[in-house]
């Protein structure tokens, strides 16, 4: 069944769409991710306008990100007070991002941009979470105990000033840095149609030692907040976010969380982190590929002023 | 009585393509003023015309001019939802016809369907250190959002080459204006290039096409062409021009307009996309939350 895409303005075949946000859906599920590195490449390989995919696909997150950040609401596993900061970052952060989006389609270079920030994004992320996964896979092997990572240790972070307490994250600490990293995670999450979870956590995780269990739901719970205030802008500012898109993928993406969830509980943690850095890995070089092979036609048009 | 009414049909007629040719030919010369035809009529073929009176009283005007009339299938087309491109029919009759069958091909028809004129920006990639990237560009103004070129013959062998440039006829005529104030400098080459790119990126799209067997003469007066839209078609007003040609020479010229309107839920979600950019997000973040919470309540699994 085809369906004109009002603001993509193109005919699309509503049930590719569908089984798109079923597929994704069901790896965000079983992977606990939010899935938008994923999906929106595969909007723009399939045809979607780079801009449109990336302005839709922050829709579709916050559907995504609703239900988890609710879980993780009544576990009380959100702290706040840090969510709040890394959104006021968060906030700044996507406004620019917005407008480089804007500045970068008008001088023809916003594919190349996002192509670049994939690759290097999820080269280094997807490296980084596979030299984890087959160490903790090696150790368990080896039959050694995993230590466990400890908040409360002092590193740099500690002596900026604008001390702030967190109080479910057992921290007292500066709320420059927090501020920062929301800021570089909304810039990237407008540039690249994604939550920024994959950089949000490791970044909380490692530099700010927010316990883990706080973690991912204070990241889903600003992810929410980002994501909606990034549509709300690229509707704005850019007129990209296509709503018939948006449904499509949602409609399918819930439905395929579901069975998601249900198979990640059959799979071990490092299994599943092995797994999915192979995913990362795999649409990383996918990106590269784009920008060293020579395109089939070295020619492009957009209308103007676009 | 009936003459009388014929006569004032006819006179009807004239008035309405004088009005036509003045609204079309600005300056264009000669092509407008068509000198009486003084050829000898054709033989008539009575068995062919029988079937209308009509055809019959007008082939009984000897050496009267020929003149051609035409409309589209659609004046309006409705983009929506379920738009998946589509196929306008256009047809025309020229008044008397000398043609003695439609087989003959005494006459040449040439129909040139234009949409809404816009900017196109083209860009080059090239190798930059092993990346391909955009590094060059050219901005053309007026280039036509659709353009399609039906006709019973090959351009060349139904038209001068002045006059098919005079009226951008064909896709080297094309009228495509480099716009003012390039962000770079273009040698001539380069735009040629451009140009050249345009065209056929666009007829990759199905959104420039050009068939010169298209046309098809279906009786002695009466032809017809069937142009594809396709799916990805720009809204706006289209503009059809008809030009009727005999040995090369253009004998008449008539012009007839089709808009494509975007329609339903279509036209709302993009009004309101474009005329209420903020709410428009707003709704979208709603329907998102919505869906979220929804799927949540519905998939929760019982409590055990």
């Amino acid at each position: 069944m085809q369906f004109y895409l009002p603001v993509a303005e193109m005919s699309a075949n509503i049930f590719i769409f569908i089984a798109m946000g079923g597929a994704v859906g069901f790896l965000s599920g079983l992977f606990g991710v939010g899935g938008g590195f994923l999906m929106t490449p595969l909007l723009i390989f399939s045809g979607i306008p780079p801009a449109v995919a990336v302005g839709t696909e922050a829709a579709q997150i916050v559907a995504s990100s609703v239900s988890g950040a609710l879980a993780q609401w009544r576990r009380r596993n959100i702290d706040v007070t840090m969510g709040l900061v890394l959104l006021a970052g968060g906030i700044v952060g996507s406004f620019f991002g917005v407008e480089l989006v804007g500045v970068l389609r008008r001088l023809g270079q916003f594919e190349f941009f996002v192509s670049a920030c994939y690759v290097t994004f999820l080269g280094v992320i997807g490296t980084l979470m596979m030299i984890e996964s087959v160490n903790t896979i090696r150790k368990v092997r080896g039959g050694m105990a995993i230590g466990m990572r400890r908040s409360g240790q002092h590193n740099w972070i500690h002596g900026l000033p604008l001390k702030m307490r967190f109080q479910r994250s057992k921290l007292y600490i500066s709320a420059i840095p927090p501020f920062l990293i929301g800021l570089f995670v909304g810039l990237l999450a407008a540039i690249m149609g994604v939550g920024g979870g994959f950089i949000m956590v490791p970044a909380m995780i490692y530099l700010l030692r927010v316990p883990t269990n706080v973690v991912v739901g204070t990241s889903l719970f600003q992810i929410v907040f980002l994501t909606a205030v990034t549509t709300i802008l690229q509707a704005r500012l850019n007129y990209t976010v296509d709503v018939v898109l948006a449904v499509l993928l949602m409609v399918g993406g819930v439905i395929g969380a579901q069975f998601g969830v249900a198979a990640g509980e059959r799979l071990k943690g490092e299994q599943l982190r092995f797994l999915l850095a192979g995913l990362v890995l795999l649409v990383g070089l996918r990106f590269a590929w784009q920008l060293i092979a020579e395109p089939r036609d070295l020619y492009s048009l957009s209308p103007g002023g676009i | 009585m009936c003459a009388r009414l014929c006569r004032a049909a006819a006179l009807g007629m004239t008035a309405m393509l004088a009005a036509t040719l003045l609204l079309l030919g600005a300056g264009e010369g000669e092509s407008q003023t068509q000198p009486p035809r003084k050829r000898a009529p054709a033989p008539v073929a009575k068995e062919n015309t029988q079937g209308s009176p009509q055809e019959v009283r007008r082939e009984q005007q000897p050496g009267a001019r020929e003149s051609v009339q035409a409309d589209v299938s659609a004046r309006t087309v409705s983009v929506t939802s379920s738009f998946n491109g589509t196929e306008i029919v256009i047809f025309g009759a020229v008044d008397n016809s000398q043609q003695p069958s439609a087989e003959s091909g005494y006459y040449d028809v040439v129909i040139v369907v234009e949409g809404v004129p816009g900017r196109v920006v083209a860009r080059r990639k090239n190798n930059v250190a092993g990346l391909w990237l955009n590094t060059s560009s050219a901005t053309f103004d007026a280039v036509p959002s659709y353009y399609a070129v039906a006709s019973t013959r090959p351009l060349d062998e139904i038209a001068s080459e002045e006059f098919r440039a005079s009226h951008g006829i064909g896709f080297q005529h094309l009228r495509m204006t480099p716009a003012f104030g390039q962000a770079q400098a273009l040698s001539t080459e380069d735009l040629k290039e451009f140009r050249t790119a345009v065209i056929r990126l666009k007829q990759k799209d199905g959104l420039y096409v050009q068939d010169p067997y298209s046309v098809a003469f279906i009786g002695r007066s009466l032809f017809r062409s069937a142009i594809e839209l396709p799916a990805n078609v720009t809204v706006g007003p289209f503009t059809t021009r008809v030009f009727l040609f005999r040995d090369e020479k253009l004998l008449s010229q008539y012009s007839v307009r089709l808009t494509l309107e975007r329609e339903g839920l279509e036209r709302h979600l993009h009004s309101f996309a474009f005329g209420y950019p903020t709410l428009y997000g707003l709704a979208t973040v709603a329907i998102a939350i919505a869906a979220g919470l929804l799927a949540s309540t519905v998939f929760r699994k019982p409590a055990h």
